[in-house]
């Protein structure tokens, strides 16, 4: 019986292990950047301010530690968004821009450069559109009679494309000059003009993924398939909504600070799949933790590779795509059958 | 608890599916729903689980309407074991037939202490402990419809609706089905309604001491309705499944006599 009680009981260990990573990498973070800084002088900046350079100071306190959490937050709620989806929706292959967001906020970005200025008008703008595109999906999903778990993902599917040629006509309407560029680096995504405003975002954040943590043993059931999970005494309603509502509200509010950023969540849940198994009691926080330290160490890697800074999702699929084959092949097979 | 079917009538539309049926079933005893493709008897398995509002009449557990249940509630009345389950996730098989214990935790709840037990004594009432730990999507189709059997078992449900449960076994694993199954059934005093296209299943709950009657159905006709020697005839199953057939007897070297049917023709 010993070995019986493996499989779901909650793993102290691993608890501390999943919290403390992020913190490590968040703090890690602060010691590399452009600007050389010596590691006691860092730790000054951070624990004593007032006896340390000024500039040292706004470099760690004002630019790389709100960098770090908000890549901390924005690669946490892609990452967990895209493994309740793959759940849900019983597709190993979705992401959490399945039903549109990234491409809605995609969309309400180029707006907002192209005929407000872009400044914080981008922000609102993309995390309006991203909400609105999700509800298109939701309704456009509604009208067929098909089972709703995939005429969902096709609303999504006809959502998505719809908004990515809005953006191509508004890449085509924009000044080459002056505002092109801003959309196609949005495009890209970074972290690059992150400052403390930013972090309001990690409101809504918090609230998304809270909705999908506390859900998260339910979410197994729901993986059979709405008949069995209700059956089985599952309000699938109630949880498809709260699900859906909090991965999208978490996944709007982390691309409109980011920009699109596809890859991470699709393959950070299965990478998690793969070390913890698919129990989403358990998944759920390891994507929570992996999306965040991943997320962090791409950023990381994007402000001091080169002198000027790389964007996050060219290299969130350069380095993790590679990592991705490389575990697939360690693991003898894939996450799911 | 009892549960009862009270002239349930239903239909698709215009199709008429289902015309005044009615049975009871009681603790320990089984109904078994028989007839051709078509018919209604995931129809009502359906209505029994309370995904289809009847036209007329209703299915009740402990004499409350089941559509008057939320399905939290129901499920801790009702199990169902699916006909069709395409396993696609690979979680372990203990994780799996813990989720028979959903509808025990609050909305936002974990599985407990209580919940992991009564998992790991459904896993052993199935007598599958040595595969606790597989993956259950790399086991074979007999094996995962044990571990569904675990799943509903864990529900501590009165009533179990199994659709066509063994379709796609073979016979020797078809054989350990139903006989976890009869044995559940005497020690735990579940009821079970189960659908199947197999006739002979009928016959083998009798043979294996379970009270169980019969449900031959045809489409948007009233059902046949009694015990198996009652209603399984020549006369019956030419009627309803358009085919001749021979009920035959047979003893095996202990003298317990077996019943079966073979179809010897299309009938005209």
């Amino acid at each position: 019986m010993s070995s019986a009680k493996k499989s779901t009981k909650t793993n102290p260990a691993l608890t501390l292990l999943l919290i403390s990573a992020p913190l490590f990498f968040v703090f890690l973070s602060l010691f590399f950047g452009r600007y050389r800084i010596s590691a006691p002088d860092v730790v000054n900046a951070l624990f004593r301010p007032s006896d340390a350079i000024p500039a040292v100071v706004t470099v760690v306190r004002q630019l790389r530690l709100p960098r770090a959490v908000a890549a901390a937050f924005v690669g946490a709620s892609l990452s967990v968004s895209g493994a309740a989806f793959q759940s849900i929706f019983r597709n190993p292959l979705v992401n959490s821009g399945i039903l549109g967001v990234s491409n809605g906020a995609g969309f309400g970005a180029c707006l907002a450069i192209v005929f407000l200025g872009g400044g914080i008008a981008t922000y609102f703008s993309s995390f309006l559109f991203a909400l609105l595109a999700v509800v298109l999906s939701w309704f456009a999903g509604r009208i067929s009679k098909v089972t709703s778990t995939v005429s969902l993902i096709l609303g999504g599917a006809m959502v998505s494309a719809f908004f990515s040629a809005l953006i191509s006509i508004m890449k085509y309407l924009a000044d080459p000059y002056s505002q092109l560029p801003g959309i196609t680096f949005w495009l890209m995504g970074s972290f690059a003009s992150i400052n403390y405003s930013h972090l309001a975002a990690v409101i809504p954040m918090s609230l998304g993924m809270l909705a999908v943590f506390l859900s998260r043993w339910k979410i197994n059931a729901l993986s059979m398939g709405d008949k069995e999970a209700a059956t089985l005494g599952v309000d699938v309603k109630f949880y498809k909504i709260l699900v859906i509502s909090g991965a999208t509200v978490a996944t709007a509010s982390a691309v409109c600070i980011s920009g699109t950023i596809g890859w991470v969540g699709l393959v950070i849940p299965h990478i998690g799949r793969m070390l913890t198994g698919n129990n989403n009691s358990k998944l759920i926080p390891v994507s929570i933790s992996l999306g965040a330290s991943f997320m962090i160490i791409i950023d990381l890697i994007a402000r001091s590779l080169t002198s000027s800074e790389l964007p996050i999702g060219i290299l969130c699929a350069l380095i993790g795509s590679p990592f991705f084959v490389y575990l697939l092949k360690k693991k003898k097979g894939g996450t799911v059958s | 608890m009892k549960y009862s079917v009270n002239t349930l009538c239903f239909s698709y539309g215009e199709t008429e599916i289902l015309k005044n049926v009615s049975f009871e079933i009681n603790s320990g005893e089984a109904v078994c729903l028989l007839g051709p493709n078509g018919s209604g008897k995931t129809t009502l398995a359906d209505c029994v689980l309370g995904f289809h509002s009847p036209q007329s009449g209703s299915v009740t557990a402990g004499g409350r309407n089941v559509l008057d249940f939320s399905r939290k509630e129901l499920a801790k009345h009702i199990s169902y074991l699916p006909q069709t389950h395409n396993p696609l996730f690979p979680y372990t098989v203990r994780e799996t037939v813990l989720m028979g214990r959903s509808a025990y935790s609050g909305v936002f709840g974990q599985p407990g202490e209580t919940d992991e037990e009564l998992a790991e004594k459904a896993i052993g009432a199935v007598g599958i402990e040595s595969l606790a730990d597989r993956q259950y999507t790399t086991l074979s189709g007999g094996e995962i419809r044990l571990v569904l059997l675990a799943r509903a078992l864990a529900q501590d449900a009165g009533l179990m609706v199994l659709d066509e449960p063994t379709a796609s076994l073979d016979f020797r694993n078809e054989y350990i089905f139903l006989d976890t199954l009869f044995s559940l059934i005497h020690e735990k005093r579940i009821s079970i309604l189960i659908a199947t296209h197999s006739i002979d299943h009928a016959f083998r709950f009798e043979e294996a001491g379970i009270p169980v009657r019969v449900i031959m159905m045809k489409k948007g006709a009233e059902p046949l309705t009694g015990a198996p020697s009652e209603i399984i005839t020549p006369a019956s199953i030419k009627e309803v499944f358009g085919v001749s057939a021979l009920i035959t007897e047979a003893a095996d070297d202990t003298g317990r006599k077996f019943r079966s049917v073979s179809v010897t023709g299309k009938a005209n």
